[in-house]
C-alpha cells in the first residue's frame, strides 16, 4: 500500500479558517486580555502548566484566539516559544523561601508557621451565584484595594518545609545535594528509564486531566492506596539570572505564582519503619495538577504493574500537544488508507461467500 | 546597592517611575544601545526537596537589553514584553556601573512602598491562618 499524494480544497480550508471569526462575532463586546487574565485566571494557570511557558498575558491571548480552547491555547503557546531563543537558565529557584499565599496540611494540624488557607474553593457551597451576572467590576476592585490598603503590614517569613521536620527525626530519608545538570525535555528526545529531572519536567507539563485521571486509579486501588498530603504550598517563586558584567551578582528577573506538594506513603515492606515522598510542583495554582502530580511521583519510585507505576505509559501518554494531535490527526483525510481497509473487508466477504 | 536589590525594585516598579529614573540620565549623558530590546525565554531551574536534585520547571518570557553610557555597560533582564522598561532599566543600571547614577533616595522610596504594599497583601492572606481547637484532647484519645 502506497501513499497517494492528493491535492484541492485550499480554497475550502481558507475561508474555514476565515470562518473561526463567525463563532467569535456573535458579540460586539471585546475580551480584554487583562480580563481573562485577571479573572480567568485558573484557566490561564492551567495552559501556561501545560505550556510550560509562564507568560500570562500570552495565555490569554492565546485563549482569546482560539475561544477558549485550553489545548490550542497550549499548541499557540508552544509554537511561538519555538520561536524565541534560549538566553539564560535561572540560578537555582528555592521554593523554601516563596512568598506564601497558601499553605496547608493534611497531616499534621499544628505545623511551623501555621496553615494558612488563602484564597479556596474547597468550603464553598458550590451554588450558582447569580448576581455575579451583572457585577460591578469596578466596585469589586475599589473594595478589595481599600481592603489591602487598609491591613496593617506584616512582614513577610519563610515557612519551614513539613517534610524537614520529618528528616530531622530520620522519618524520612535526607539525600545529598545533587548538582547533576538536568535533562530538558524540550530538547532531547524521552528515553527510558527517566532521569528523575526528565520525570519531573515532563509531570509539571502534563495535561491535568490526564494526571488527575492517572492519580485517581491509584487512589481507587490501581497503585499504592491514598498518601496523605504532607504539604501544599502555593506561593509567589522568585526568580533570578546572572548578571553577566559580574558574576558575583543577579540581576531579579520577576517572579511567578506556583503550587508545590509532598505526599507522604508508606514505605515499601522492606522499609516499613520510614516514610516516601512524592513530590509535585506545577505553575499557578492548580492544586489537583499538583497533588496528582506527587502521587505519580512516588508510584513511578515504587514501580508495579499498573498503568500508574509504569514509567513510559505514564510519562508518554500525557502530553496534551502530543495527545491532542494525535488524536486529533484521525480526522484529517485517510481516504487511501480506509480504501485499502475497505477493500480488505469486501475481499474477505467475497472469499467468505464463494 | 547591589544588582539584585536594584534590579528588583525597578522590575516591580511601574514603567513610568522607571522612565522618570532614566530621563534624568539620558538628559545628562549619551547613551548608546549596544543590544536593542528582544525576547528570549529563561529557563527556570528548581531543586526538588525530596531528592534534592535538580530540573527544570518551565520557561518564562523576558526582554532583555544592553547599553552603553560612556564607557560603562548596563544591562536589563525582566519578565515580560516591555520593551521601552528594558531599556530604561539598561540605562539606570549603566548609570549605576558609571557611577554617576544619584536617586538612591528615590530607589529606596519605591523599594519601601513595595515592600508596605506586598507586606499589606500578606496580612490579609494571614488571616486566613487556621487556629484548631480540637474536640476531645488528643491525650484522652
Amino acid at each position: 500500500m502506497a501513499y497517494v499524494a492528493v491535492s484541492g480544497g485550499e480554497e475550502a480550508i481558507e475561508s474555514s479558517i476565515q470562518l473561526l471569526e463567525y463563532y467569535r462575532s456573535n458579540s460586539q463586546k471585546d475580551l480584554e486580555l487583562e480580563t481573562i487574565e485577571t479573572k480567568l485566571s485558573l484557566l490561564v494557570d492551567r495552559v501556561m502548566s501545560e505550556a510550560g511557558l509562564y507568560s500570562p498575558r500570552y495565555a490569554a491571548l492565546a485563549l482569546k484566539q482560539c475561544e477558549g480552547s485550553a489545548e490550542e491555547a497550549v499548541f499557540l503557546l508552544r509554537a511561538y516559544r519555538s520561536t524565541l531563543k534560549r538566553s539564560y537558565d535561572t540560578k537555582v529557584a528555592d521554593t523554601a523561601n516563596m512568598r506564601i499565599v497558601r499553605r496547608i496540611s493534611a497531616a499534621f494540624k499544628d505545623i511551623q508557621g501555621g496553615q494558612i488557607l488563602g484564597a479556596t474553593y474547597d468550603y464553598t457551597h458550590r451554588l450558582m451565584n447569580f448576581s455575579l451576572a451583572e457585577e460591578d467590576a469596578a466596585g469589586l476592585c475599589r473594595r478589595m484595594q481599600a481592603e489591602i490598603d487598609a491591613q496593617e503590614p506584616v512582614s513577610v517569613e519563610p515557612c519551614g518545609r513539613v517534610s524537614e521536620e520529618l528528616k530531622k527525626e530520620g522519618l524520612i530519608d535526607r539525600y545529598p545535594l545533587d548538582e547533576t545538570p538536568p535533562f530538558d525535555v524540550t530538547q532531547n528526545l524521552l528515553e527510558f528509564p527517566a532521569s528523575r529531572s526528565a520525570r519531573l519536567q515532563t509531570l509539571t507539563r502534563a495535561d491535568m486531566g490526564f494526571l488527575s485521571g492517572l492519580a485517581y486509579s491509584v487512589l481507587r486501588g490501581f497503585g499504592q492506596v491514598h498518601p496523605t498530603v504532607g504539604e501544599l504550598r502555593t506561593g509567589y517563586l522568585e526568580l533570578e539570572v546572572p548578571y553577566l558584567q559580574d558574576e558575583s551578582e543577579s540581576l531579579w528577573i520577576g517572579e511567578i505564582l506556583v503550587t508545590e506538594t509532598e505526599v507522604f506513603n508508606e514505605s515499601d515492606s522492606k522499609n516499613q519503619l520510614k516514610l516516601a515522598c512524592g513530590y509535585g510542583i506545577i505553575f499557578g495554582r492548580n492544586e489537583n495538577k499538583a497533588i496528582a502530580m506527587a502521587v505519580l511521583d512516588h508510584e513511578l519510585d515504587q514501580g508495579g504493574d499498573y498503568p500508574s507505576q509504569d514509567e513510559e505509559f505514564v510519562l508518554m501518554h500525557g502530553d496534551s500537544l502530543e495527545m491532542n494531535g494525535f488524536i486529533s490527526h484521525l480526522k484529517l483525510p485517510h481516504y487511501v488508507t480506509f480504501q485499502s481497509k475497505l477493500d480488505a473487508v469486501r475481499k474477505t466477504r467475497r472469499e467468505n461467500h464463494e | 546597592m547591589n544588582k539584585r536589590r536594584l534590579s528588583k525594585i525597578l522590575a516591580k516598579a511601574g514603567p513610568r517611575q522607571v522612565q522618570e529614573l532614566a530621563e534624568e540620565i539620558k538628559a545628562q549623558h549619551e547613551i548608546t544601545v549596544v543590544k536593542a530590546p528582544e525576547k528570549s525565554l529563561v529557563m527556570i531551574k528548581m531543586r526538588d526537596p525530596v531528592k534534592e536534585s535538580l530540573f527544570y520547571l518551565g520557561e518564562v518570557i523576558v526582554s532583555e537589553a544592553i547599553v552603553d553610557l560612556d564607557g560603562a555597560k548596563g544591562t536589563a533582564v525582566l519578565m515580560g514584553d516591555d520593551y521601552e522598561k528594558a531599556l530604561d532599566m539598561a540605562v539606570i543600571d549603566a548609570a549605576c556601573n558609571k557611577g554617576v547614577f544619584a536617586r538612591f533616595d528615590a530607589l529606596e522610596q519605591l523599594e519601601a512602598e513595595q515592600n508596605r504594599r506586598t507586606e499589606q497583601e500578606n496580612a490579609l492572606f494571614l488571616k486566613t491562618m487556621v487556629n484548631f481547637t480540637s474536640m476531645d484532647s488528643e491525650a484522652a484519645q
